[in-house]
């Protein structure tokens, strides 16, 4: 692991890097195999059924990026037109200003938003008494339910520059006014800051239930050699969360051309269009409004191939540096 | 305390027990909810039907988010009885775009869809088997081949390249040519002692007095917003926006300008690289410079933009605007002190004739289709004539007869003001029925009695109505029914994305920045290098083509 | 227990407060009163913006109390009959479709949390693909009608019956907070996997089972897709789905008063649009957040204290 591991943590459960781990009556077989480990097909069999039913059956829609739609020859009886559409995007004279602000939007929102809910968790993990605690967990993941149009129509009210909260008083402090959302360069910050805002609290909910699964003896035994808190916190809490750290951001890294596109969408105005134009909106606009199906299939194809290297590329680096790993 | 027997209580069996109890409860209800599934799934498919004998009809409706359902319209129970069948309503309302693309590309389509472009020209270029082609049914629908002989430019609409006629139009007479009408505040000018502008020059002049003096008399002299308008999308042009004032410069424009595509006696343009656009953006900078124009102008929502221009109480917070009404732009108590005034010259003495925006308001296109598949195509036919019936269609514009209209004889109608005193005319209207969104011909012929909104909307149109006259229906209005190709579509809209993304931008820039006079150059080649020729050359062509 | 059965140790601690101790207590006490004031002010603007005057509101003048006091909003949402069923369609979907959620993920979880499982590493490969790779819609719509689910309520739990991301944290948390010891002294009583997993396994992982419950629900509670692209009977239809009808009243002006062949919102139509969309949030997420604390308790510390220790 890349966290130091002294002698406290060591006794954290989960942070230790390799458990020996049970290689008795380990099958050789095929019908040894299912000999000793059919219990665990059938605990999976639920699981395989409905992804292979749902999940891969369908995919034989990918191809449709491949081929003209055309809708009398249904699905997949159009033209095959190989990498036509992925060429019409490369070309297109936006192609890079939507790469560089997709990465934008999704990569801040991805470092900001990975890191926030587990400064969260570590606080409110910290506050004593126990019906404080509860009430700042509630309120903290409040917002996540507060829908996109009104969040977007909240950012309008308190962000404008004539009567805006936000504004006034950041004036106070000598911050120039400005109008926050029809400023390219305000656009990612606005988005990212918001995004926090809105979804920090409900992140923090898997930190906070990792943090309560670390064993109560070892603050105990961390109190009597007089540890301080930050001194807790950084051997005993930190520790506990990184294996759950690990497997999001994994996860988190395979979303790096996902901007989401409802907010984005509804924050546009002509003034921060050339910051706040992503995929998924000019997907929208193309593809949705003007039935180009083979083309917005094909943009949907790139970003995904795009977001799986990402995503296998850092398991592997967390497999490597971490141990951990998705597969 | 019983929190830690709880905690010490983990160490029993017992509490294994207990989770394994509420394991197998969960199972059970899953497994149960299979079994319930197996019963309950696939017993009604469909909405309400509604009461009737005859045929079983599936409708898909797309109408306003305010309307009730269908099955509490009166005029529904006549429409069915008329046509002798029996419908099943799936009532839209959010999100259409999203559901139709999937129900199109599935083959999945009830017997009929309504709505006004429900089904657009470019799904009926891609998915056209999947619709029925009218043109030989007329024999069938008397109304509908009636509206379609006798409403100029209807069978134009209706009809596609090939001859095919797979949706229909609606005709409102009575309605105004234009959506956009200009208004300003004549008690702030009564205040101040000035005329009615009628210059650019003339405006900017009375804009300035607005916001250095205290125009609306509250004593606070920098509360005014002396100009405003609709918030500008990232797609183009809409009402109520500054592209009004390229009918100062005699450019006709049509729906409020869109992607800006026009045409001038015959020859189609964009004016997003015309100087004439230039000149608009030119003025908009000088007045957004001087702090004329509200300055959330850009960034603000439809909401907001609304509720500003309510002003508090009595006290009127803007100047010069845009709007459908005066009470609908400023509301029922604001609303005396605005006057509707006509077109601005760009300068004295002028040659250009002024213009304003066409909007074919009173013809809509594509309001009903007839699916191809339907088993019951007879009755299909049947419900849509109904529709265009003279009778119907008043009572699916304005409501039921009786609480809605009052048929005063065969060829009068009077609409009633809103029988629940809260609401006002319109709102009355979209609660009640379809309104503009159904199928409907409203005939030259009739004596109708408008209600206040649109008879309002009727007279603040008086100052225009030179400008409209000025414009000519056949050389200068691009034909909102232009049928394309799907592929030259594609290209149209692949174009049409990166134009707009630059187009926009820059109009935010130019008017609130500034540099015009540097940047218009690189602008337009940005634009030509954007495929804009392309479409234009495009558009021409199918004009062309429209015009026979 | 968490509190009551730390203070004891923490007594000593916080009697001998060093300077380093007060500054991290006034440290930790700021931050929580910040974050609390950036998540409660606007929770509390929502309400009083659902019953304000929209116009105040859309003009920057409601702040700290309602202005132009109205419960028009209220009244319009609750006078829809469709909200009713709506909610009756939601608790039936998400109830069923989480309790389906969690007979699917928890063991398997649990069985690709298993080391010596040797076909874990492409099973998981298997899963996670699908997070990323998917058909497209058109193919799923097509998929559903021969399964029958289309206009079926169990389109609303069937499909979604694994959601792989959960998987994923629910077989790291197995994975890293189980003791192995454990399984260990079970396997040489002769105890199977099932065995283990329902007996030994499920009891110490209450905190996971909460959230990815917790997860489940949420999203079955949020789930309007499903219903908007796969169901056409209004009577089937979640809550969502008929508060988004009542919502995007409001973008339906978006447009323009005179678009989309409108001509004229009205006044009425503007008020209704502007605090419902305020209001609608408030009906929407009060259920929802009314099940909070009950999951709440299983993320305190000291849950598995205990047992571990066997």
């Amino acid at each position: 692991m890349a966290v130091s591991v002294d002698e406290t943590a060591a006794r954290v459960p989960g942070t230790t890097p390799v458990r020996p781990a049970m290689r008795t009556r380990r099958g050789r077989t095929v019908s040894g195999h299912l000999r000793t480990k059919w219990q665990l097909w059938l605990m999976l069999a639920p699981a395989i059924v409905v992804t292979a039913v749902f999940a891969y059956v369908p995919m034989y829609g990918i191809q449709l990026a491949f081929r003209e739609f055309d809708f009398a020859a249904g699905l997949t009886g159009g033209e095959w037109v190989g990498l036509k559409y992925f060429t019409q995007f490369f070309e297109s004279p936006l192609f890079w200003t939507l790469i560089r602000n997709t990465v934008a939007i999704s990569l801040t929102t991805l470092v900001v938003g990975f890191v926030a809910p587990i400064l969260l968790a570590l606080t409110v993990n910290q506050i004593v008494g126990r019906r404080r605690k509860r009430f700042t967990q509630t309120a903290t993941y409040l917002p996540h339910f507060i829908s996109i149009v009104v969040v977007v129509g909240m950012l309008q009210v308190f962000l404008s520059p004539t009567s805006g909260v936000v504004p006034n008083f950041l004036s106070l402090f000598g911050v120039a006014e400005r109008n926050y959302l029809g400023d390219p360069d305000s656009f990612v910050p606005v988005y990212v800051i918001s995004e926090v805002w809105q979804h920090c609290g409900w992140n923090s909910i898997i930190y906070l239930a990792a943090l309560s699964s670390i064993d109560t003896h070892l603050y105990e035994a961390a109190r009597v050699d007089g540890a301080s808190r930050p001194q807790i916190i950084r051997h005993i809490d930190l520790p506990a969360l990184v294996p759950t750290m690990v497997v999001l951001f994994i996860l988190n890294m395979g979303g790096v051309l996902n901007a989401g596109f409802e907010k984005i969408f509804l924050m546009q105005n002509p003034l921060n269009l050339q910051a706040s134009e992503v995929i998924s909106t000019y997907v929208y606009k193309i593809g949705i409004l003007q039935s180009q199906f083979s083309y917005s299939t094909a943009i949907g194809l790139f970003n995904t191939v795009i977001n799986f290297t990402f995503l296998v590329l850092t398991n592997q680096l967390a497999k490597k540096f971490a141990n951990t790993s998705l597969w | 305390m019983a929190r830690t027997t709880r905690s010490r209580r983990t160490r029993t069996p017992g509490q294994a027990h207990g989770r394994r109890t509420l394991t197998t409860t969960t199972v059970a209800v899953a497994a149960s909810a299979l079994v319930l599934a197996g019963c309950t799934g696939g017993d009604d498919d469909g909405g309400e039907t509604t009461g009737g004998g005859g045929e079983e009809l599936s409708v898909l409706v797309v109408k306003h988010p305010l309307t009730r359902a269908m099955t509490d319209m009166a005029w529904v129970a006549e429409l069915e009885e008329a046509a002798d069948v029996s419908i099943s309503w799936e009532e839209v309302t959010a999100d259409w775009d999203q559901k139709k693309s999937t129900m199109l590309a599935a083959g999945d389509t009830p017997d009929l869809i309504i709505g006004v472009n429900a089904i657009t020209d470019a799904d009926l270029a891609t998915f056209r088997t999947l619709f029925e082609d009218l043109s030989d049914d007329l024999d069938a629908m008397p109304n509908v081949r009636a509206m379609l002989e006798e409403v100029d430019g209807a069978k134009e609409m209706a009809t596609q390249a090939d001859g095919a006629v797979y949706a229909l139009p609606s005709w409102k007479e009575f309605w105004p040519q234009a959506i956009t009408r200009q208004y300003i505040n004549q008690q702030w000018l009564d205040n101040l002692g000035l005329e009615m502008p009628t210059t650019w020059d003339e405006l900017y002049d009375v804009l300035v007095a607005f916001k250095e003096q205290d125009a609306n008399g509250n004593g606070d002299p920098g509360d005014e917003i002396p100009f405003d308008w609709s918030p500008v999308g990232t797609t183009g042009y809409g009402y109520f926006q500054p592209t009004a004032l390229l009918g100062s410069l005699g450019l006709p424009i049509t729906g409020g300008g869109g992607a800006g595509y026009f045409v001038e006696d015959g020859e189609v343009g964009n004016f997003l690289a015309d100087e004439r656009w230039k000149e608009v953006l030119t003025f908009l900078h000088r007045a957004y410079a001087a702090g004329l124009v509200n300055q959330n102008v850009i960034t603000q929502d439809y909401s907001a933009y609304q509720s500003v221009a309510r002003g508090s109480g009595d006290t009127a917070a803007v100047g010069f605007s845009w709007g459908w009404t005066a009470s609908d732009r400023f509301g029922a108590r604001l609303a005396p002190q605005y006057a509707s005034m006509a077109p601005l010259l760009a300068e004295e003495g002028q040659d250009e004739p002024l213009t304003w925006s066409y909007d074919f308001e009173n013809l809509t296109a594509n309001h009903v289709v007839v699916s191809a598949q339907s088993d019951a195509k007879d009755a299909a036919l049947r419900v849509v004539d109904a529709f265009y019936d003279q009778d119907m269609s008043v009572q699916v514009l304005f409501g039921d007869f009786g609480t809605n209209v009052e048929k005063v004889d065969d060829d009068t109608y009077r609409v009633l003001p809103p029988a629940d005193g809260t609401s006002d005319p319109s709102s009355w209207k979209w609660t009640s029925t379809l309104a503009d969104f159904g199928p409907m011909w409203i005939r030259e012929g009739i004596d109708l009695t408008l209600p206040a909104d649109l008879a309002e909307a009727v007279e603040q149109s008086e100052p225009l109505e030179e400008a409209v006259a000025n414009v000519d229906p056949d050389e200068d209005v691009l034909p909102p029914y232009l049928k394309m190709s799907t592929e030259d579509l594609s290209t149209l809209a692949l174009n049409s994305s990166t134009i707009l993304n630059l187009t926009q931008t820059k109009f935010a820039e130019f008017v609130t920045a500034g540099g015009i006079e540097e940047g218009w150059d690189a602008y337009v080649a940005q634009l030509e290098a954007s495929g804009l020729q392309q479409n234009v050359d495009l558009y021409q062509k199918y004009y062309d083509e429209s015009q026979g | 227990m968490t509190t009551t059965s730390l203070r004891p140790s923490l007594r000593p601690a916080l009697r001998r407060r060093t300077p380093g101790d007060l500054l991290f207590s006034i440290a930790l006490g700021t931050t929580v009163a910040l974050v609390l004031f950036a998540t409660i002010y606007p929770i509390w603007f929502v309400t009083i913006a659902s019953v304000s005057d929209p116009t105040m509101v859309a003009t920057g003048r409601v702040w700290l109390v309602p202005q132009g006091f109205s419960l028009f909003g209220y009244e319009q949402i609750l006078a829809d009959s469709r909200i009713w069923t709506g909610y009756r369609n939601t608790i039936l979907y998400t109830v069923v479709g989480t309790a389906l959620n969690l007979v699917v993920t928890l063991p398997a979880a649990y069985a690709l949390s298993r080391r010596e499982f040797a076909p874990r590493r492409p099973l998981m490969f298997f899963f996670a693909f699908t997070m990323f790779f998917s058909g497209g819609l058109i193919p799923t719509y097509l998929l559903y009608r021969d399964l029958n689910l289309l206009d079926n309520w169990l389109v609303f739990v069937i499909p979604s019956a694994l959601n792989v991301y959960n998987l994923i944290i629910a077989r790291a948390f197995f994975e890293n907070s189980l003791p192995e010891e454990l399984f260990e002294a079970a396997t040489l009583d002769g105890v199977g996997y099932l065995r283990f997993f329902l007996t030994m396994a499920l009891p110490l992982s209450k905190a996971i089972i909460a959230v990815i419950g917790l997860y489940y629900l949420v999203q079955h509670w949020n789930d309007f897709f499903t219903g908007l692209i796969f169901v056409r009977d209004y009577d089937k239809q979640p809550l969502q789905i008929v508060l988004r009808d009542i919502l995007l009243s409001n973008q339906a002006f978006a447009g323009g008063a005179g678009g989309a062949g409108g001509s004229g919102g009205g006044e009425y139509a503007q008020q209704f649009a502007d605090q419902i969309k305020y209001g609608v949030i408030i009906v929407s997420t009060l259920p929802v957040l009314l099940v909070y604390p009950f999951i709440q308790k299983y993320f305190e510390k000291g849950v598995m204290v205990g047992s571990v220790k066997g």
